[in-house]
């Protein structure tokens, strides 16, 4: 009798204890969640935030009964947007991935060079030079953008352009070639990160792939080439996505060293300072011959400038994240 | 003679052909680098002017244009420079910390084993795109802001901030900046994307072993964190702590004070000074950091 009791006490005990462990489980998941969720939402707010903004029909902007969902929706703030930021139409926008592009395959060819020849060559002064690459990289661009300016602003190597031009000089700035010469050298947007990416990447390949290549008789371009380039695709794809992202946004090389070019970055952040405000608003009035153009349109169709700024990033970043996570992890950064 | 000139040995054929790769970034570092670094120490000493057939004029002042930076000259908002260095210290000081271990925070979350996690980490990576510069300015609003502000902002006037003040009694002083930054939430996200994706990428490749081992041995969640998963990624905190403070000193607005002393106001000269001392700062702070944490990291390695 009092055998059996305790046995019933056990499995009672044993079922309360199997209990608060699914509870204790069940509760750290949902708060998990709940913080997951949380963070969502964090990030995607100032996205939501504009629906009501820039879906709304201009004169309905401001009204404090809108939460959510505008009243009435309207293309008003996109049709505004549009003629603002891309004075050539569609191409404004094809120049500008073109250019990101460019500058990306540029970026990726020369800082992996450079990674690869930092890893696994042993030249003369080699820790010098990854030295050098940790030095750009630490110090920020903008304390040298005084002396870089005037430097294009006078432009001459060595006496070369007295070849040239009478000046013995030549002015690159508002050349676009400026920025192609600093992705070339090493010195575009976050490049020494790249190349420091690289590098680390190419230490974690077995030098057995190297050796055989040797021994089956391809030489140093051939073993590079054939063999690091097709096994560096993690890596590539990575800096490459970087590298778009960061120079489709970058204001600040474009803005100082090409201030005519058209970017849709540069024309983004000039056409809306807070100084246009006047004008930009005058601009919808007349355009959409709306009566009176309240204070919000200026954020409405700023806002939805960047709504159309941001596509062909968000495609690219659509296409691209899902490997992201797995490249860096193969980026030998993390070893 | 001849022979070793034609047939050079695979091995420095091979440090040659590795100069010829490194070459490109070393022609750039003394053209774009070296050469401005040095020109700019220069400039820094001198009063620069335009000479009368188009080229430069320098005249040496010594220290001059540094003493100008801090006693004569302000900001193009009317600030003092002192000021300015302060603000950005404090900022860095208060800012680093938090998004190393925000962004750790969110790379734990990222890396929990739960249903929808490909779209919760598409959501997590987005500040990689929505963190750029030019995004982050032209998503904020210009109009309006003030008085939606004053009378329902999320934390200032709510019922948390008033318990921890009345009831808590916590100082004013210590909770405000806090507060600001928890209502300032996505910016400090916007910045912590990189980061994030470094982080988690790190805890991707702890061994799972490791925590097989701590479970078999009884180690409950808190001692597995603090005895795998830390000593595990600390040796990428330092990555990340170097890569915010570089990244918090290009997002300073000092650039645009220099180029704006130079080409507004064609004070060449103080335009570099300020350069300079901002040269020093970053190194200072990085020295700094290095200092500490590679201490903290030495200690976890053995």
């Amino acid at each position: 009798m009092q055998n059996r009791n305790t046995e019933t006490e056990n499995s009672a005990s044993l079922a309360l204890y199997l209990f608060r462990n699914k509870a204790k489980k069940g509760l750290v998941k949902f708060f998990t969640m709940v913080l997951i969720l949380g963070l969502c939402f964090t990030i995607l707010y100032p996205i939501l935030r504009l629906v009501p903004i820039v879906f709304s029909s201009v004169e309905e902007l401001g009204n404090p009964n809108v939460i959510w969902l505008p009243l009435e929706s309207s293309t008003v703030s996109f049709r505004a947007a549009v003629r603002f930021i891309m004075p050539e139409g569609i191409m404004t926008m094809v120049k500008s991935v073109f250019y990101a592009a460019g500058i990306m395959i540029i970026q990726v060819f020369f800082s992996a060079m450079t990674g690869y020849a930092l890893a696994r060559v042993e030249f003369p002064g080699r820790k010098l030079v990854f030295g050098m690459v940790i030095l750009v990289f630490l110090l920020p661009r903008q304390s040298l953008l005084l002396a870089q300016y005037i430097y294009f602003n006078h432009f001459d190597v060595l006496g070369i352009m007295n070849l040239f031009t009478e000046a013995g000089e030549v002015n690159l700035i508002n050349n676009p070639l400026v920025l192609v010469l600093l992705a070339v050298f090493g010195f575009g947007v976050s490049q020494s990160l790249f190349i420091f990416l690289f590098s680390q990447f190419f230490k974690n390949i077995p030098k057995e792939l190297e050796e055989a290549a040797l021994i089956d008789g391809c030489g140093f371009y051939r073993t590079y080439f054939k063999i690091m380039i097709p096994n560096a695709v993690p890596i590539i794809s990575t800096v490459g996505i970087l590298s778009f992202v960061w120079n489709y946004g970058d204001t600040y090389y474009t803005n100082y060293f090409n201030p005519g070019g058209t970017y849709m970055s540069t024309i983004l952040s000039s056409t809306f300072s807070s100084a246009n405000k006047e004008y930009i608003m005058n601009a919808v009035q007349t355009w959409f011959e709306i009566p009176l153009v309240p204070d919000m349109a200026f954020d409405a169709v700023k806002q939805a400038a960047v709504l159309i700024f941001l596509i062909p990033l968000l495609v690219v970043y659509l296409i691209g994240q899902r490997r992201l996570v797995e490249n860096m992890e193969n980026s030998g950064l993390v070893g | 003679m001849k022979g070793t000139a034609k047939k050079l040995s695979y091995r420095t054929k091979r440090k040659i052909n590795g100069l010829i790769f490194a070459a490109p970034f070393l022609m750039g570092f003394v053209a774009f680098f070296l050469m401005p670094l040095v020109n700019t120490v220069y400039y820094s000493f001198n009063k620069v002017g335009v000479g009368d057939r188009g080229g430069m004029t320098f005249q040496w002042v010594g220290l001059q244009n540094y003493v100008d930076l801090f006693t004569a000259e302000v900001t193009t908002t009317s600030q003092t420079m002192a000021r300015l260095f302060t603000e950005q210290n404090l900022h860095m000081l208060l800012s680093v910390p938090l998004i190393v271990v925000f962004s750790l925070f969110m790379a734990l979350l990222a890396n929990q084993k739960f249903r929808g996690r490909a779209i919760v980490r598409l959501l997590f990576f987005l500040p990689i795109i929505l963190g750029i510069d030019v995004v982050v300015e032209m998503l904020a609003m210009t109009t309006g802001v003030e008085s939606l502000d004053a009378e329902s902002s999320l934390l200032s006037g709510s019922y948390v901030t008033l318990f921890m003040v009345r009831v808590l009694n916590v100082p004013r002083r210590i909770l405000y900046p806090i507060m600001t930054y928890v209502e300032n939430i996505f910016e400090l996200i916007s910045q912590a994307g990189v980061q994030t994706l470094v982080y988690l990428t790190a805890l991707q490749s702890i061994s799972p072993s490791l925590y097989e081992v701590a479970k078999m041995e009884g180690a409950t969640a808190y001692e597995t964190f603090w005895k795998v998963t830390i000593p595990s990624i600390i040796h990428i905190t330092l990555f990340v702590v170097i890569y915010t403070v570089v990244d918090l000193f290009l997002r300073s607005p000092i650039a645009e004070e220099a180029y704006a002393f130079a080409f507004t106001q064609s004070k060449i000269g103080v335009g570099s000074a300020l350069s300079v001392v901002y040269i020093f700062n970053v190194i200072l702070v990085l020295g700094i950091v290095m200092l500490l944490l590679g201490k903290v990291v030495k200690k976890n390695a053995k």
